[in-house]
């Protein structure tokens, strides 16, 4: 609707096509734009669809709707809409007990269906000591509704999320990190249902840790759980991106729930990412991506031909933008005892990830037809499916993490990964030894 | 999700973040007829979004025969998302048609 918005704010009248369901999307994304009235015409076609038939058809249905809306004079309401009520609620919102207001925030949309940690005064207090910002210090505004992300307001969310004190760092920096890039952010509302991997980096990780090991993107470590689940919670109750109403993912995504890992920086033959980034070994950094898919698998073989056969045989067409890899600590040993570099790595997945010459016949497919639309060039014209383009000049990243085993993880789709440093307060070594002690212990059977 | 007898009481504070009021807009205004107007077709680049506009295309012919229609392919989700040289060739199709028609895909 952004494009209906701008068009008109240009001067001219426009009629934008919307499939029926995105009906309380589009009106959501007007408004937050200050059109709180916008003319759309619903059709029937489903998103993403390729039936010609139908399409012919459902446009045929509504044709007229369109120029209705084109000439249709204005009401009053549309020529100078009136401001409905804001809904910015007062700051203490509600009393009760544990189950009522987790049916309170459940029913107004605030949680992500699990219960939440009741964020009370004292418990957020506690949670703001992670930061040496004040409590109304701004930390971004986050797209579409641009929500005031506060350290206040972003830690009631971490309260929630049953996040420590010590993880509103990262917190912090993941939501520079969302609103570095707006159409990265925006992934979080896309039919293809993306969900944030955040990748941790640097000495953070120990202090607080964030599994990197043995299921690093399993649940079962504070960190990784409540630290993923806190930028979900911030993901509705700040930027507003709320199912069905402006995330419009039509599968749905297990991700959305907690997607977290660190680098198994200790057991890597390779600098770490972030140094790759340009940061030093002692800088802590987060980094968020929006994979559409996680996937592992045996690797053919593990030494370095096995594992770079299985990556590059694994890699299809139309899986619309970058290419994670997650290689173990012990797969990326074997790389890179046989010589290969990070760089040598992706060289040779870009190079040699191509479209078998009769893919598409053999589907039963035109040749030309099928798109990859992450990868605009490579519509039909070419066979390399992981092409560098100017605004994806890297579209292979790799990870380590993982315990000492022989799979190998790809992460598939999306826009470049960004990174952002995390900022520590200056009482960091108390605050650590406050909280590091809180792990689990799994009684023996 | 079930509470207990005697469980405790605790005033919350709300998630939800506050946002500036925007400034309202309303919509231009529109044509008195479509026909021998220029009407722009806009596409993103959502699979549906072409054939969309080819039937609105041949319907606005058929209906509205001295109609004069251009279109742009806007090869991403949306306008902010283009990169400035595009975005200026966008302002510049805009400015040649009287009004458009979108075609988001979804």
């Amino acid at each position: 609707m952004y494009d209906a918005i701008f068009i008109e704010n240009f001067g001219k009248p426009t009629s934008t096509y919307i499939f029926e369901h995105f009906a309380n999307d589009a009106a959501s994304a007007a408004s937050s734009k200050g059109v709180p009235v916008i003319r759309t015409v619903p059709e029937k076609i489903v998103s993403e669809s390729t039936v010609m038939e139908d399409i012919d058809l459902a446009i045929q249905a509504v044709f007229n709707n369109v120029v209705e809306t084109l000439t249709r004079p204005l009401t009053a309401d549309e020529k100078s809409p009136k401001r409905r009520e804001q809904e910015n609620p007062p700051r203490l919102i509600f009393k009760g007990n544990l189950a009522e207001i987790n049916e309170f925030f459940y029913r107004r949309g605030w949680t992500d269906g699990l219960p939440v940690i009741p964020p009370t005064e004292d418990a957020v207090r506690e949670m703001m000591t992670g930061t040496d910002y004040a409590p109304d210090y701004l930390v971004e505004k986050l797209e579409p509704r641009q929500g005031k992300a506060t350290v206040e307001k972003i830690a009631i969310n971490a309260v929630m999320a049953g996040c420590l004190p010590t993880h509103l760092p990262l917190l912090i920096a993941g939501v520079h990190a969302l609103a570095d890039n707006p159409t990265t952010g925006m992934m979080a509302a896309s039919t293809g249902s993306w969900a944030p991997f955040y990748l941790v980096n640097g000495p953070v990780r120990n202090d607080v840790k964030v599994n990197s090991s043995y299921g690093a993107s399993s649940p079962g470590n504070i960190a990784n759980a409540a630290i993923g689940r806190a930028m979900g919670l911030i993901t509705k109750n700040i930027r507003g991106i709320r199912k069905q109403v402006e995330d419009m993912g039509v599968l749905g995504n297990p991700g959305k729930y907690s997607f977290v890992a660190a680098e198994n920086e200790e057991n890597s033959p390779w600098e770490p990412f972030h140094v790759d980034c340009g940061f030093k070994k002692e800088d802590s950094t987060i980094t968020v991506s929006f994979p559409q898919s996680y996937q592992q698998m045996v690797p053919f073989g593990t030494d370095d031909k096995g594992i770079i056969a299985t990556v590059v045989g694994s890699i299809v067409p139309a899986r619309m933008g970058l290419f994670s890899l997650i290689l173990t600590p012990n797969n990326a040993q074997s790389l890179a005892k046989r010589g290969w570099s990070k760089q040598s790595v992706k060289d040779y997945i870009v190079k040699n990830a191509r479209v078998p010459e009769d893919y598409y016949t053999r589907l039963g497919l035109d040749a030309s037809g099928p798109f990859d639309r992450g990868n605009f060039m490579g519509q039909g014209t070419s066979p390399q499916i992981l092409r560098p383009t100017p605004d994806r000049p890297d579209p292979v990243q790799i990870f380590v993490f993982g315990g000492f085993g022989s799979w190998v993880g790809f992460m598939q789709g999306g826009p470049p990964p960004i990174i952002k440093k995390v900022e520590l307060p200056k009482n960091w070594p108390q605050l650590v030894k406050k909280y590091q002690n809180i792990v689990p212990t799994y009684v023996r059977y | 999700m079930i509470s207990g007898k005697n469980d405790a009481f605790y005033e919350v504070l709300s998630p939800w973040a506050e946002a500036d009021p925007v400034p309202l807009k309303g919509l231009a205004p529109r044509l008195d007829k479509l026909d021998g107007k220029k009407i722009g077709l806009l596409q993103n680049s959502k699979r549906a979004a072409p054939r969309i506009l080819d039937v609105t295309e041949r319907l606005l012919k058929e209906k509205f025969p001295r109609t004069q229609i251009s279109r742009f392919e806007g090869r991403s989700f949306s306008v902010s998302s283009l990169e400035p040289e595009r975005r200026q060739e966008f302002e510049d199709w805009l400015k040649g048609v009287d009004a458009v028609i979108a075609a988001v895909g979804d």
